[in-house]
């Protein structure tokens, strides 16, 4: 008797729908447009020409994987390679790290810890390449804020951090090294999400605030810690302005990254080297993503 | 000894905020503090106050160099683009949320994980789609890739905002007669006003900043967003630091007033979906 009240009624709603699928489908049209033109034939195209010799001007030529034994034999894709394994690790360690005590002390609650997530958010709402700038000008030998400081103590200080080796690498790492509020929002999320009652309860067991930290809030935001270095570390592939406009790459290739090597083909018309560049992005970004699933394993939940 | 221990760490923690606000606020104020020195009190004491407020710089550089059509540039870019891709996701989302068809699940995981594509390794494909629509060093180029700048983030966020409207007022608003549209547009979409915003001012923070695009499509003075003319401006005024630090004030003081108005939209979207940065 139930399900026959309930029947009719459902019927009704699908012809209902029925009737709608056209007005749905119309809706659906500007985003899968956009989605084709900006997403589906932008990937397949970049896929499919990075195994081709082409200028742009001619048709591509397919030249298999020459691409990509060509880049594997260049001297500045290794050192790109390079600079992005030790810009991944510093992000998974020192910029993850900061962001998460940051996290952790915003969660106590300290006197101004609503100022303080709120300005730690405006360096990320300015644009990169301002921002780039200003560190330019920080980093400027004679009138950057780091030299004056130093000037104080030792008149005859001189270096121009940017352009020589090895300051030029740890001069772009600053850049973004502590600038880390992303990932302060994600596990202050996470911290704020965790049942008060866990808390209490390990309070009457008798644990002290460090093994709070330690055995219950840690782990606890484990998932955000993971999502937070998912997008630390696909920033770190995607790195281009804070190199682009302060070192370019140099000294010697040592700050290159993967999307400077990539403009730089596209600028010399090289488009299926340029490509396979794109490619290879691409394929980082994926495995980074699949290998920090499985470490923190984030598909499982606590509570 | 307990209470060392917890003035010890009160002081760690206030260490650790003071730490965070300099690093954050330092810079831009001295950028900004700058843009009122002359050139030679920024080489002779970098890091003195400036000894008078006068708004001359930027009167000199809005009236000597484009500046006026740098700001509309980026408004129109960063504002049309958003207005547009925000009726278009809402759209898009409003459909996923509500209704039940075939693909609704594929589509919603098909335009959220765009958000894992590294933009700069579409390049060449997206330069050679805006040159073929012979929109390469037009503004409107520029434009139009923006609209996909926000997709996934948007879709995201629009569609929960779209799932917490009550059905029983779909349900009421077509037994009174009202179709499709006006579903969408009357009732739907005045509710939504929050996950709507949200999405807006993420969007339009992202296409105002967004330097890589902008400078690969556009070519001529006439056509630069602000931060496109910043980096120009490096070669231009080499050493004239005070017109340099004015133009970056420029550059980035909407993006903070921006933010300072939406605050806490920017700070709970940011968190929820892990973007930027």
């Amino acid at each position: 008797m139930e399900s026959g009240r309930k029947r009719p009624a459902r019927t009704k709603a699908s012809r209902l729908q029925r009737a709608n699928y056209k007005w749905i489908y119309l809706f659906l049209l500007p985003t899968v447009i956009i989605f084709a033109m900006f997403y589906v034939v932008p990937i397949v195209e970049v896929f499919v020409t990075s195994f081709t010799q082409w200028d742009g001007f001619n048709a591509p030529r397919f030249n298999g994987i020459r691409n990509y034994i060509n880049l594997f034999n260049s001297h500045s894709f290794l050192t790109s390679l390079k600079n992005l394994f030790w810009w991944c690790v510093i992000a998974m360690t020192l910029h993850v790290g900061f962001g998460t005590l940051v996290a952790f002390v915003l969660f106590h609650r300290p006197r101004g810890w609503k100022v303080t997530r709120a300005v730690f958010m405006i360096p990320n709402v300015i644009s990169a390449a301002a921002w780039a700038m200003i560190y330019r000008f920080i980093f400027n030998d004679d009138i950057g804020i780091l030299n004056s400081l130093i000037r104080l103590i030792n008149p005859d200080f001189s270096v121009d951090w940017f352009y020589v080796s090895p300051w030029a690498f740890w001069s772009v790492t600053f850049t973004w090294l502590f600038y880390a509020v992303i990932v302060t929002l994600i596990v202050l999320g996470d911290l704020l999400n965790i049942p008060q009652e866990l808390t209490e309860a390990a309070r009457i067991d008798g644990a002290t605030g460090w093994q709070l930290i330690r055995y219950i809030h840690l782990p606890l935001c484990r998932t955000a810690i993971g999502t937070s270095i998912i997008c630390s570390l696909t920033s770190r592939i995607a790195m281009y302005e804070q190199i682009a406009l302060t070192t370019a790459g140099g000294p010697d290739y040592e700050t290159v990254s993967l999307p400077i090597l990539l403009v730089n083909a596209i600028t010399d018309y090289r488009y299926g080297y340029a490509n396979a560049v794109g490619v290879l992005m691409f394929l980082f970004g994926l495995v980074i993503l699949w290998l920090v699933n499985r470490l923190f394993r984030m598909d499982e939940t606590d509570y | 000894m307990n209470t060392v221990k917890k003035t010890a760490t009160q002081a760690f923690m206030y260490l650790v905020e003071l730490v965070v606000i300099l690093l954050s606020v330092f810079p831009i104020l001295w950028v900004v503090m700058s843009a009122f020195k002359t050139n030679g009190e920024i080489l002779s004491s970098p890091l003195a106050l400036p000894t008078s407020f006068s708004l001359d710089t930027f009167v000199y550089l809005f009236e000597t160099y484009n500046f006026p059509v740098y700001f509309l540039n980026s408004l129109l870019a960063a504002g049309v683009s958003t207005l547009v891709s925000l009726l278009f996701y809402a759209m898009g989302a409003y459909v996923i949320a509500k209704f039940e068809f075939p693909g609704r699940k594929l589509l919603f995981i098909l335009f959220t994980i765009t958000l894992l594509v590294p933009g700069h390794s579409k390049s060449q494909p997206i330069f050679s789609l805006v040159s073929d629509l012979g929109l390469f060093d037009s503004i409107w180029g520029v434009t139009l890739v923006y609209l996909s700048a926000g997709m996934a983030m948007s879709i995201f966020v629009l569609k929960a905002g779209f799932m917490a409207i009550p059905k029983s007022l779909d349900e009421a608003a077509i037994i009174d007669g009202a179709g499709f549209m006006r579903t969408f547009w009357s009732i739907n979409l005045p509710l939504a006003k929050s996950a709507l915003s949200t999405a807006g001012i993420l969007m339009f923070l992202g296409n105002w900043n967004e330097y890589y695009f902008a400078s690969l499509l556009t070519h001529s003075d006439s056509q630069r967003t602000l931060p496109i003319a910043l980096s120009f401006f490096t070669s231009e005024f080499s050493y004239n630091y005070t017109n340099l630090f004015a133009a970056l004030t420029i550059v980035i003081l909407p993006g903070i007033v921006l933010y300072v108005f939406a605050q806490e939209q920017v700070q709970a979207s940011v968190a929820a979906t892990g973007i930027k940065g």
